[in-house]
């Protein structure tokens, strides 16, 4: 376990290395002055231009620009928005919490749909009701995210008027940010209609995070049919009902334990492609989440929000790759072995 | 008393093309205490066979027999499930590659104890998960093995193969079964442990009073430790009877044909002669010839093979076939 | 004497016929009823992408300025003559969507054709090495290959600016790590298999080992992921097209055109479901074809 430990610690670290050498690099294939695109002061003069090369030893060759990037980076400062001028430090603390806070909600609801609903078709296998739920996934997997958005607002916010349609929260109510995950900081804020303000961070966290939910739960559904089907048929359950088991025991004991086991490498994998969903549907709904703030950045031709805004999300990304591997070895010893080598 | 009682068994396969009939009028009977062989080929159907005696096969096989007995009780009357219950109570079944059959991510101790019934436990139930653990460790016990406390907390990937299918018969032992049929047991492992899982299977049987039916393709295995032989061919009763029998006076084409090609079994061959075979392969489930399946491979097959033959009987010695060899011995 | 003749000539095995793996899929893609429907619509939009330019004499940028916002043609303010109503610039929608499908659908095909030709040259060349090489390179494919396809393209096309020529080759290079890794995972699985042992025994090359043995044998499974990165193409070059950074405006795109109609929401949705529609049908076909080809390649394997 400890081997393990190690090789997935030392390739994570040469993945953030290239990473945040890739990062550094931008400023220099974006057009402009390398030195603004780095920092985003883009209304410094010559003189205060220069005082700033000194500071991130822009004099020097490329190799010492790069360490004092990354010194910058780990004191928090990513520097300042081109177009506002903010710093974009604090603004990305903000953002990427709201953002998880987002595709963990989607994540459940489509664990909570998707694998029932997979182990149903496996179990009713060669029945009408597998063909259905196949079709119905199908359908489900080739709605782009955005137009089921957009759908999903013209039906539930504007005709029946149920569900609003932009914001993290109601406008009126006021809580202070300290995780930047919103329900837990309506928890904890002191604030005298607290749970005012979780009903309706409630109602707009709903039709988003089901809108990003509806592809990957269909994904799910099909992992867990897959894994469902093979366990049911393996020789350990045929023994187990030769045992005398009844069918709801094997399923329950066996069956489920052993499928779940078999998808959970491939939902932990999921979570990402989660996320881009997210970031896409926070357009749309207005969400205040870092995927609405890169892809206007994108659009504005911001050079220093785009370049902190993918070192972010791209170390985000591989922490929970990293953290999703190692969760699955330490669940599953067989795994441990077999992961390495060139072969 | 007759302990199974099987006649004209047939298991179909349902298909785009319409039914396969993969077991075709097979019969068998056990008595108690009795130590029957299944032999043939892979793709006899043998397996097959067994499975559905159990009942584990699922809907795409049709049953059904003229009779079906267990202990005079006759089963073709009841439902699937009704019958899986009531032959699930005694009869156990052990398969191939037994560190397949048990649950990778349960312990083996934990397997054992559910096979453990709660029927099975008196006591009030704070004292059941003791009692359960006791008869988990004398089960162990049962198949030898003695160092339990280790076995208990063990994964199936750390043991080896004999080890598992010593569990797996210990699985099968905690229902108390009057009849165990074994699938190939030994087919995974080196022949030192095969001897030790069939010894183990013969002391149950002696001293348990257990039958036992032995599924297998090693004739030699199977003529050392069984009473009675019943031998099948691509899914068709061929011949039946006590292993002195069968393999003293073999009645059929076949079964002669089996006895010649293990070296073992027959000690007239001079040195260096060629071992008999009959030419051929087993024939797959799409092209089944019609009659007697050995037809096209018998070398005393004739005309009169493609009507299937009636199973004659000579003191207990049956057979399937129209031109026997009983009179040639 | 005629009649026992005949019967033993029906009790012989009459010749069968044994077609090739090839012609096997073939026939069970046929006869799987969902497969085919998917499959028949697929044509009918590669048709219409070839075909766009002759199909719609109205030139897709012509505007008509009588008739802005019209709904389609089976609402009671609708016309016929324009079929799916216009949008905000009085151009006719129905022929924007057919010159959308060359867009959206038409430079899908191509996108796919050009990273499969790259990724499978890449992937078997790979496959040759072993090695330290080859160890870099499956990490480095791994970490390529645990970003989304789409996120890494929104980054790809933030270096080189939003157009659609920088959105097509931004798909490109991130469909082909998909590519090199299922060539190269196929092709070291059948080096495994003693065919391949075979025809290194007699001397054969691995070039030509590859061209001769396993190409045609791992051809399916690069089919199969060509479908798959298909279906993920036209959503990607749709959702960028969307989001502002591919299609540019007036291209007839399906994704900018769904963009376009966003602000017109209330008073025109037309503009916003018919242009999805499309995106959806587009992708359920692919889908459709994909599906029924695995479909197809399982029951092969099974009968």
């Amino acid at each position: 376990m400890l081997i393990f430990t190690l090789r997935r610690l030392t390739l994570f670290f040469f993945t953030l290395v290239i990473l945040s050498v890739f990062a550094f690099s931008l400023c220099y294939l974006f057009p402009g002055e390398p030195i603004v695109n780095l920092t985003g002061r883009i209304n410094d003069n010559a003189a205060q231009l220069a005082a700033l090369k000194l500071q991130y030893h822009f004099n020097e060759n490329v190799f010492f620009q790069y360490i004092s990037y990354l010194k910058h980076i780990f004191s928090g400062n990513f520097g300042l928005a081109m177009n506002n001028q903010l710093p974009i430090g604090p603004l990305i603390s903000k953002l990427l919490p709201a953002t998880i806070e987002l595709s963990l909600v989607a994540l459940l609801i489509a664990l909570f749909i998707g694998i029932p609903v997979g182990f149903i078709a496996a179990i009713f296998h060669r029945k009408p009701i597998d063909n259905t739920i196949l079709i119905l996934s199908m359908i489900g997997y080739s709605i782009p995210v955005f137009w089921l958005g957009l759908i999903a607002i013209l039906i539930f916010s504007i005709y029946l008027g149920w569900l609003p349609s932009s914001g993290g929260i109601g406008l009126i109510y006021e809580i202070k940010s300290v995780t930047g995950i919103q329900f837990i900081d309506i928890l904890m804020s002191d604030n005298p209609f607290k749970w005012q303000a979780f009903r309706s961070a409630t109602m707009h966290i709903i039709l988003p995070a089901t809108v990003i939910a509806i592809a990957p739960a269909t994904i799910f559904i099909r992992l867990a049919r897959t894994a469902m089907l093979e366990v049911l048929d393996t020789n350990y359950i045929k023994s187990a009902q030769a045992k005398g088991l009844t069918f709801f025991e094997i399923i329950y004991q066996h069956a489920i334990r052993n499928a779940l086991m078999k998808m959970i490498l491939h939902v932990g994998l999921q979570f990402v492609n989660l996320m881009t969903f997210a970031m896409i549907t926070e357009v749309i709904f207005s969400w205040p989440g870092i995927g609405r703030w890169l892809i206007n950045s994108i659009y504005q031709r911001d050079y220093t929000a785009i370049q902190s805004g993918l070192l972010v999300l791209s170390t985000f990304i591989f922490i929970v790759h990293i953290l999703t591997d190692f969760f699955y070895a330490a669940l599953n010893p067989i795994a441990r072995g077999k992961r390495f080598g060139s072969r | 008393m007759n302990l199974l009682d099987i006649r004209n068994l047939s298991i179909e396969l349902k298909t785009t093309d319409g039914n396969i009939r993969a077991v075709d009028r097979v019969s068998l009977t056990m008595k108690e205490g009795e130590v029957r062989g299944l032999v043939g080929e892979s793709g006899s159907g043998k397996s097959l066979l067994a499975q559905a005696i159990i009942g584990v096969l699922d809907e795409r096989w049709i049953v059904h027999a003229d009779r079906f007995h267990w202990r005079n009780q006759d089963l073709m009357l009841l439902t699937p499930e009704q019958r899986k219950n009531i032959i699930t109570k005694d009869v156990a079944m052990i398969f191939q590659e037994p560190s397949s059959c048990l649950d990778p991510i349960k312990t083996v101790g934990k397997q054992l104890e559910e096979a453990v019934a709660d029927q099975q436990l008196s006591g009030f139930f704070w004292q059941r998960k003791q009692q359960r653990k006791t008869e988990v460790v004398q089960l162990l016990h049962k198949v030898g093995i003695k160092n339990h406390e280790q076995c208990y907390h063990s994964y199936p990937y750390q043991l080896t193969e004999a080890f598992c299918q010593r569990v797996m018969i210990a699985i099968a032992l905690a229902k108390k079964p009057i009849l165990l049929i074994a699938d190939e047991p030994t087919a995974a492992m080196e022949s030192k442990n095969q001897g030790q899982i069939f010894r183990l299977l013969a002391s149950l049987n002696q001293l348990k009073h257990m039958s036992i039916l032995l599924i297998s393709h090693d004739l030699e295995n199977v003529t050392h430790w069984t009473q009675t032989i019943t031998v099948m061919y691509s899914g068709q009763f061929v011949e039946a009877g006590t292993t002195e029998q069968i393999f003293a006076h073999p009645f059929h084409p076949y079964t002669q044909a089996l006895l010649d090609s293990s070296p073992n079994a027959n000690i007239l061959i001079s040195a260096k002669a060629k071992l008999t075979a009959l030419s051929g392969s087993i024939p797959l489930l799409k092209h089944l010839p019609i009659g007697c399946r050995l037809g096209p491979r018998c070398p005393r097959a004739q005309k009169e093979c493609v009507i299937a033959p009636k199973t004659q009987n000579f003191h207990g010695h049956q057979v399937n076939c129209h031109y026997s060899l009983k009179d040639e011995h | 004497m005629q009649e026992e003749s005949v019967l033993a000539r029906d009790k012989i095995y009459t010749e069968e016929q044994f077609p090739s793996p090839l012609m096997q899929l073939w026939w069970h893609f046929r006869h799987t009823n969902v497969a085919m429907i998917g499959f028949w619509c697929y044509l009918f939009l590669l048709s219409l992408a070839i075909l766009a330019p002759l199909l719609t004499e109205i030139g897709q940028n012509s505007s008509n300025l009588d008739v802005l916002l019209l709904p389609p043609a089976w609402d009671s303010a609708g016309d016929v003559s324009y079929l799916l109503g216009t949008d905000d610039l009085g151009r006719s929608m129905l022929s924007r969507l057919i010159n959308g499908t060359s867009l959206t659908f038409g430079l899908s095909i191509i996108v796919v054709i050009i990273s499969m030709a790259i990724g499978v040259m890449i992937g078997s060349l790979s496959a040759l090495t072993k090695g330290i090489k080859s160890s870099i390179l499956n990490h480095f494919l791994d970490v390529i290959l645990s970003i989304p396809s789409l996120l890494l393209a929104i980054i790809i096309v933030a270096v080189l600016g939003p157009n659609l020529k920088n959105t097509l080759w931004a798909i490109v290079i991130v469909l082909i790590p998909q590519f090199i890794r299922v060539t190269r995972n196929a092709i070291k699985e059948e080096f495994r298999k003693d065919y391949v042992l075979a025809s290194r025994l007699d001397g054969a090359s691995p070039l030509r080992i590859l061209r001769y043995s396993v190409f045609p044998n791992i051809f399916e499974r690069i089919i199969n992921q060509a479908t798959l990165a298909q279906s993920a193409a036209i959503l990607d070059i749709a959702a960028l097209g969307f989001l502002g950074l591919g299609a540019q405006f007036p291209l007839p795109e399906w994704g900018t055109m769904l963009s376009n109609g966003v602000d017109l929401f209330y008073i025109a949705p037309w503009t916003v479901y018919l242009p999805g529609l499309a995106i959806f049908f587009a992708v359920i076909s692919t889908n459709l074809v994909g599906e029924g080809l695995r479909h197809a390649l399982k029951q092969r394997k099974e009968s």
